[in-house]
């Protein structure tokens, strides 16, 4: 687990947001058992009441669980993992139409390249595989 | 109390290598004192008796050889002295080895979960154990040391000594060992009284540097007038008052005050006043 | 609760501390911050009561120091302070005699973690290895605080990264550290808090994590903005 962290944003956002694209792209199944949070500040090199806030705000947001004494889980429920890979994929197009139109390209222009390197991305990575 | 053994012992095996080299220089060398003073008296014998003289004429002429002649001597002398420096000259190492030494090993001993006044009890207490350990190592050498004189010396030339005799003919020796149970009080109480004074003057320096080394010298000039308070008053206030008895006690009672006032001192100052 | 009320200190007529206040509370990690000379080891000093203050007062638990505190709270200077010629093992008894807090238990553990041979001569080791030792003798004592001068300088990074990873460990969970440095960089996101110093006087007190949450600013940020005002 390898984590860079930016020194502006909470470090226990990030480690939500790191726990989110996991669970986003499958790197985490639902149920999943997930390390303590003692391992996880250790393995992220952060302070452990830092940990402890984000396994915190997790549980509340219902993306972790936690039965009695067991260690926690990653959710079971589609639509808490359905709304998580809608709501990193909004974020980035919300940050991708921002940069685009802060340099005035227009739609169709942007669209078509997108299309263009999204592709071009993905074969680069078919074939290194 | 356990903690304050602890330091005791611990002071002990810290000075022990030298503690050791000091042993062993002084039989050594008071060995080879025997050897050579005796060799020298036969030799000057033997040169008279080749010059025609008879025993008893030689004998008239150089005396009998005796102990006494080993112990004004260079040989048993020097070790003495040599143990005795290094002791007094440890009596301030003991300290200032804590904060000069490579490592500031001061940290260590005031950080400790037990009253800081242990430490000062200890390190008197190592003081005062080893120069007792000197003391009855050499009155056990003595024996040794006149055995090896009986088997270089013939009989005739020999005037026996017993060991209260070999003491007191050694005018240096007779301080440390004295010969009656209230002399050794005193003699024992003084110079621990000395040691606790000097350190606390030492924990003044520890505590202000500069200025401390004007309040220690100060506090030490201070007890010195207070214990000898009685002798004073005798001298120059109340002359003649005194009986010697009377005078001896009021003096027991000053170095009581003095010692005292030491560690109560030392208390404060390790406490309320020092620093690493 | 660690705190240090409104303390002055002087050596001779330079005043080094003028009037510090801050806290650091158990199973937190606060860090004094600022350039060398400011006086942030005189304040671990003072806290453990080797050096004496002009004025204010140190509560450890609501407590003044006094012998028993030692068995609460640890310290760890910048130097070690055993006896060159100890041996580690030697170091080890020495704690285990004089501290009820010792846990050999974790020493041993250390040692595993850290490589190191008990059997060295304190005087043998490297800087890194040493300063590892110097840890080792503070954090195997059982204590509710440990104070920490400067563990990350002097020493090559290897020694620093494994320093560094004793902070998210079980070796200080749920204690509170108080830690020093002239050099946040490497500990950014290992601390709460950050107490930042300068001259004698505390400049700003405040939570790492809730300075980044409500101003999006960095530990480094607001020393920029708070010592080049």
């Amino acid at each position: 687990m390898d984590v860079k962290f930016n020194n502006r944003d909470p470090v226990y956002i990030q480690v939500i947001r790191h726990f989110k694209e996991k669970i986003a792209t499958g790197g985490y199944e639902p149920g999943q058992e997930i390390p303590s949070r003692r391992e996880l500040a250790n393995n992220l090199k952060i302070n452990p009441n830092t940990a402890q806030r984000a396994y915190k705000e997790m549980e509340e947001e219902g993306l972790i669980f936690t039965e009695g004494n067991l260690p926690s889980r990653i959710t079971n429920d589609p639509e808490v993992i359905r709304n998580v890979r809608k709501e990193l994929i909004l974020e980035a197009v919300h940050s991708f139409v921002a940069s685009v139109q802060s340099i005035n390209v227009p739609l169709e222009e942007a669209l078509h390249l997108v299309k263009e390197n999204y592709q071009r991305n993905k074969n680069e990575q078919e074939e290194s595989l | 109390m356990m903690r304050y053994l602890k330091l005791t012992n611990f002071e002990l095996s810290r000075f022990f290598k030298i503690y050791l080299v000091l042993i062993g220089v002084t039989f050594v060398m008071q060995l080879l004192g025997v050897v050579f003073t005796s060799n020298k008296y036969l030799s000057a014998i033997k040169e008279l008796l080749e010059s025609g003289m008879t025993q008893e004429e030689a004998l008239k002429q150089w005396g009998p050889f005796s102990f006494y002649n080993v112990t004004s001597s260079f040989w048993f002398f020097a070790p003495v002295a040599l143990c005795a420096a290094s002791l007094i000259i440890y009596v301030l190492f003991i300290w200032y080895r804590d904060w000069f030494g490579k490592n500031t090993f001061a940290y260590r001993l005031l950080m400790l979960p037990t009253a800081r006044i242990n430490v000062y009890f200890a390190k008197a207490t190592a003081i005062f154990l080893m120069v007792l350990g000197l003391i009855s190592l050499q009155i056990a050498f003595l024996p040794i040391e006149s055995h090896l004189l009986q088997s270089i010396v013939p009989a005739p030339y020999l005037e026996e000594q017993g060991i209260n005799q070999m003491i007191s003919s050694f005018d240096s020796l007779r301080i440390l060992y004295p010969t009656t149970f209230i002399e050794y009080l005193t003699h024992y109480g003084v110079g621990l009284m000395a040691v606790l004074v000097v350190f606390t003057g030492v924990l003044f320096e520890r505590c202000f540097r500069w200025k401390g080394i004007l309040l220690g010298v100060l506090f030490a000039g201070i007890s010195l007038i207070v214990f000898f308070l009685p002798v004073i008053i005798q001298e120059f206030v109340l002359v003649q008052f005194f009986y010697p008895t009377e005078l001896f006690f009021l003096m027991v009672l000053t170095g009581l005050i003095v010692m005292t006032g030491s560690i109560l001192m030392s208390n404060y100052l390790l406490n309320k006043k020092i620093r690493v | 609760m660690i705190e240090v009320k409104d303390v002055t200190k002087k050596f001779g007529r330079k005043p080094v501390l003028k009037g510090v206040s801050f806290t650091a509370n158990k199973g937190e990690i606060t860090c004094l911050i600022g350039i060398n000379g400011v006086g942030k080891t005189t304040i671990l000093n003072a806290i453990m009561n080797l050096t004496p203050l002009n004025s204010g007062e140190i509560l450890i638990d609501g407590e003044r120091i006094n012998k028993h505190s030692y068995e609460k709270i640890a310290f760890i200077p910048d130097a070690i302070t055993m006896l060159p010629n100890m041996k580690i093992s030697d170091a080890m008894r020495f704690m285990a005699d004089y501290y009820q807090c010792w846990n050999q238990k974790r020493a041993d553990e250390m040692i595993g973690f850290f490589k190191l041979n008990p059997n060295d001569r304190i005087s043998t080791l490297s800087k890194g290895n040493t300063a590892k030792v110097n840890m080792l003798l503070g954090l195997a004592m059982d204590v509710n605080y440990i104070l920490m001068d400067e563990p990350f300088s002097g020493i090559d990074i290897f020694s620093r990264e494994q320093i560094a990873d004793v902070f998210t460990s079980h070796l200080v969970e749920d204690r509170g550290v108080i830690i020093t440095t002239h050099e946040i960089n490497d500990i950014e996101h290992l601390i709460d808090k950050a107490v930042l110093l300068n001259e004698g006087v505390v400049l700003k007190e405040f939570n790492a994590e809730e300075i980044r949450e409500s101003e999006g600013k960095s530990v480094i940020d607001v020393m920029r903005e708070v010592y080049l005002k």
